[in-house]
């Protein structure tokens, strides 16, 4: 019987409506030593308003670089069940779809050689499995990977890719999110787990902007997808909508952020050529309004979360690329990218961070992008510009200006 | 050259900068390859054999990972002494 | 005992294992959706075919006896399906309305929370905290639980006038992207790093420790052999903290929490925002930090009774102006407001347009 330690702080969590964490914590610990022991130290935490975990060591299984974060209590004595209590990241299927089959067999695995806890899922993605020992490494990969599963990524390696759950179940999906995820992940494989790069890489792929998966703020690389044709109007659902309560003139056309939409005698239009595919429209109105046409991505690049120099949101780079399997041009693009900020990078800098220190045009002529007004949202405002005498022989000649 | 002997320099590049500098893949790639006059790629896969083998691994510490000589503690735990 | 052989550079099982058969079939073919309660929608293809979710809350920590037990109630009702969300909901499907009831009625009785889809709170985005993380500044499960008891009826019942996306981030590093969410708590230190400079000595890249610092702070002290911080320029990131263990930048009474609003991912009406600095500081105040909680209902109070129909709180601040913002929910302002990092240029006013 594991150890039951007095927690009248943490217990106060179990009260009140929502599900509670210590509850599950519990119900872990009642089999499990290393749970119960860190229930214990985090009810010490509660009463000391500190963390008594150390910085994370060097742990892995062979071969491998990443995919599991080595964590040791700072009060092994005390808490002696954790004095090693490891993070195994496993990659998640696309879209975080499970049959319960795969799901137990999973827990199997863990209530064997771990905690018993998760987290369903990680901030990047991934299957979390809270708490082993350094021991069970090898075993639990074996056991994982012989039943189809791979470890996920960490340290400054590509990141385990993620997505929204797209043509799955979305009627706004303009790409297969989950295809994208999972071929990019399959192609990034050795850079997943074999960590070779100056920091961290994440992918994430959103099917539109509406962007369930936070792409634009949490991905080094943020795929949207986006459509060029026009918005297909079905007045009849217009009119439902209306008949419904919309007040379709203040919720929808007056919200529009071009102003490309009229409402006028129960008929909705719009001006195509005006709309910037900001979503809003098509979100409140699924049933009378669909994108049409070509489709494909937006790749933007750069967001992070603040450490070190600021957070970013990602910086539209690539506005339109096709997004088809085989994803030849897509896998091609992003290497290139990669290789780019791998050529430059100093240790533990981000591609949004190095960005800003080489310029885009460094990155952009890498790439073989071209400058395009849909990659600012306006102009330079100062007058200081660089010119290379490549630029007056090919751009500026005499001839042209 | 002989890849043993190639994983042998690699080795002994690796022992030079042992506790003096952490180490990329790409450091050690690039490094063995101009001092041996081998291309990184080959550099590279001697590497991971070595890696594979456990006479090399992969190390984290200060937010960034890098290669270096396992301890007697790794080669312990992953039963290779 | 001998293990299974293992394989390696696999990647994630194929997801189409994973998929119910509706799914399968109508994948990339789905027409239109409709919120049908709090904590239903049903999903409607071109064939006609339709797919009910039932969206459940769930604490992200999850025991295997609690996936064991979800995994049943898929068995029942769900033909063995079932998925996460990006928020770290449990979704149940079902393509037959009627097996709708007797799956809600089967989660209610099991003490499941149905919720979190539409114009309400959904789960809340956080890191680790004090349960898994070595830097946290505070735990984030805990503010989080404590925060959901008292928003609970927005995720079951009540409606808002747009999603509001909640986040707690137990430090400044961010893992569950705070940054742009309508209402997130940012975990802080607040007191410059101590040094155990024996430690360092024998841990530490010193150049290593000097780079990892944004402000430039920190420079070598020969003598120590060791590095010393210039107080004045420190903000506590803890960059020097993740990349040196020497370096603690802990301290349990000037730990605490800042409140950030407006910040948004989608493109919807307006381009994606940061989150920027409402409440400055509270001090840490666990297991239920009550004037943090009061804090977050103020701000969604004032944006609940004032914002206009499918505004997001950063929407509503900017129209209404962030002067009058701090009037309305009565937050104090502070210097701690006025950028003093490197963003001063871009966020103080050039205009002499304001309210009072």
């Amino acid at each position: 019987m594991p150890k039951k330690y007095d927690t009248p702080l943490l217990d106060e969590l179990e009260k009140g409506p929502y599900p509670s964490f210590v509850t599950e914590i519990k119900k872990a610990a009642e089999t499990s030593d290393m749970s119960a022991d860190a229930l214990g130290q985090i009810e010490k935490s509660y009463r000391d308003k500190i963390p008594y975990w150390k910085h994370g060591g060097i742990v892995g299984v062979l071969g491998y670089g990443g995919g599991v974060i080595g964590r040791y209590s700072s009060l092994p004595e005390e808490f002696p069940n954790i004095a090693h209590f490891h993070t195994v990241r496993i990659n998640q299927p696309s879209g975080f779809f499970y049959t319960t089959k795969a799901l137990r067999e999973i827990c199997d695995i863990w209530d064997k050689y771990g905690s018993g806890l998760t987290n369903m899922h990680g901030s990047t993605g991934d299957i979390i499995f809270l708490g082993t020992d350094t021991a069970n490494l090898e075993a639990i990969f074996a056991e994982f990977s012989s039943r189809g599963w791979d470890l996920g990524g960490s340290g400054s390696a590509m990141r385990t890719p993620s997505c929204c759950i797209g043509p799955a179940r979305c009627e706004w999906a303009n790409i297969d999110t989950l295809d994208i995820c999972y071929q990019l992940t399959q192609e990034f494989q050795d850079e997943l787990h074999r960590p070779a790069w100056p920091y961290k890489f994440k992918v994430k792929v959103a099917g539109c902007a509406t962007d369930c998966v936070a792409a634009i703020a949490r991905a080094d690389c943020s795929i949207i997808g986006t459509w060029k044709g026009p918005i297909l109007v079905d007045q009849d659902e217009v009119k439902n909508y209306a008949k419904g309560g919309m007040n379709i003139a203040a919720e929808i056309v007056r919200m529009c952020p071009t102003g490309c939409m009229s409402y006028k005698n129960g008929e909705l239009k719009v001006a195509d050529e005006d709309c910037n595919r900001c979503m809003h429209c098509i979100a409140k109105m699924t049933k009378a309004l669909r994108p049409s046409g070509e489709r494909g991505a937006a790749i933007l690049l750069g967001s992070k979360a603040p450490i070190v120099v600021g957070s970013l949101l990602s910086w539209v780079v690539v506005p339109f690329i096709k997004a088809e399997p085989p994803y030849d041009e897509l896998k091609e693009m992003i290497r290139n990218i990669i290789e780019w900020w791998d050529e430059h990078a100093k240790p533990r800098e981000r591609i949004g961070e190095l960005i800003e220190v080489k310029g885009m045009r460094s990155l952009l002529e890498y790439i073989g992008v071209d400058p395009q007004p849909q990659q600012i949202k306006h102009p330079r405002k100062d007058p200081f510009i660089f010119f290379t005498d490549e630029d007056f022989e090919k751009v500026y000649t005499k001839d042209k200006v | 050259m002989e890849k043993e002997e190639l994983k042998e320099k690699v080795y002994a590049y690796m022992l030079k900068y042992k506790g003096k500098k952490k180490l990329k893949e790409k450091d050690v790639c690039k490094g063995v390859s101009g001092e041996a006059g081998i291309g990184a790629d080959e550099v590279k896969k001697a590497l991971r054999e070595m890696i594979d083998a456990g006479k090399l691994m992969y190390s984290y510490a200060g937010g960034a990972s890098s290669v270096e000589i396992p301890s007697e503690e790794y080669l312990r735990e992953k039963g290779l002494i | 005992m001998s293990l299974p052989q293992r394989q390696t550079d696999i990647g994630p099982p194929h997801y189409e294992h994973f998929l119910p058969p509706v799914i399968k079939k109508n994948y990339g073919k789905w027409k239109y959706h409709e919120v049908l309660t709090p904590g239903t929608m049903v999903h409607v293809a071109e064939s006609g075919d339709k797919i009910w979710t039932v969206r459940v809350a769930s604490p992200r920590i999850l025991s295997t006896v609690t996936i064991r037990e979800i995994s049943d109630i898929a068995d029942n009702h769900c033909g063995g399906h079932i998925r996460f969300t990006t928020r770290n909901n449990i979704e149940f499907l079902v393509s037959d309305e009627e097996k709708l009831a007797p799956l809600i009625e089967e989660l209610k009785e099991k003490g499941y929370v149905v919720g979190g889809i539409g114009p309400r709170i959904s789960n809340v985005i956080h890191t680790q905290g004090w349960i898994h993380c070595h830097g946290a500044a505070t735990d984030a499960s805990g503010l989080v639980k404590a925060m959901m008891d008292e928003m609970f009826e927005y995720f079951t019942t009540k409606e808002l006038p747009n999603k509001v996306r909640l986040a707690v981030a137990c430090c400044v590093n961010m893992c569950g992207a705070v940054h742009c969410s309508d209402i997130a708590l940012v975990a802080l230190h607040t007191k410059v790093p101590v040094i155990d400079h024996e430690k360092l000595k024998n841990t530490c890249e010193i150049p290593t420790i000097i780079a990892s610092c944004p402000t430039a702070a920190i420079s070598p002290d020969p003598a120590k052999k060791s590095v010393k911080i210039k107080e004045s320029k420190c903000m506590y990131c803890g960059n020097c903290f993740t990349v040196c263990p020497a370096i603690n930048i802990h301290d349990a009474e000037r730990d605490g929490i800042a409140i950030v609003v407006g910040g948004k991912i989608g493109s919807l009406r307006s381009d994606p925002k940061f989150s920027k600095l409402a409440y400055t500081f509270f001090y840490n105040d666990p297991p239920r930090w009550p004037k943090v909680i009061a804090a977050v209902k103020n701000i969604l109070n004032t944006y609940a009774a004032n914002a206009r129909k499918h505004e997001r709180v950063g929407e509503w601040i900017e129209r209404i102006g962030w002067e009058k913002f701090f009037k309305m929910t009565n937050i104090p302002f502070t210097f701690q407001h006025i950028d003093d990092f490197t963003f001063m240029r871009e966020t103080m006013r050039t205009a002499a347009t304001f309210k009072w």
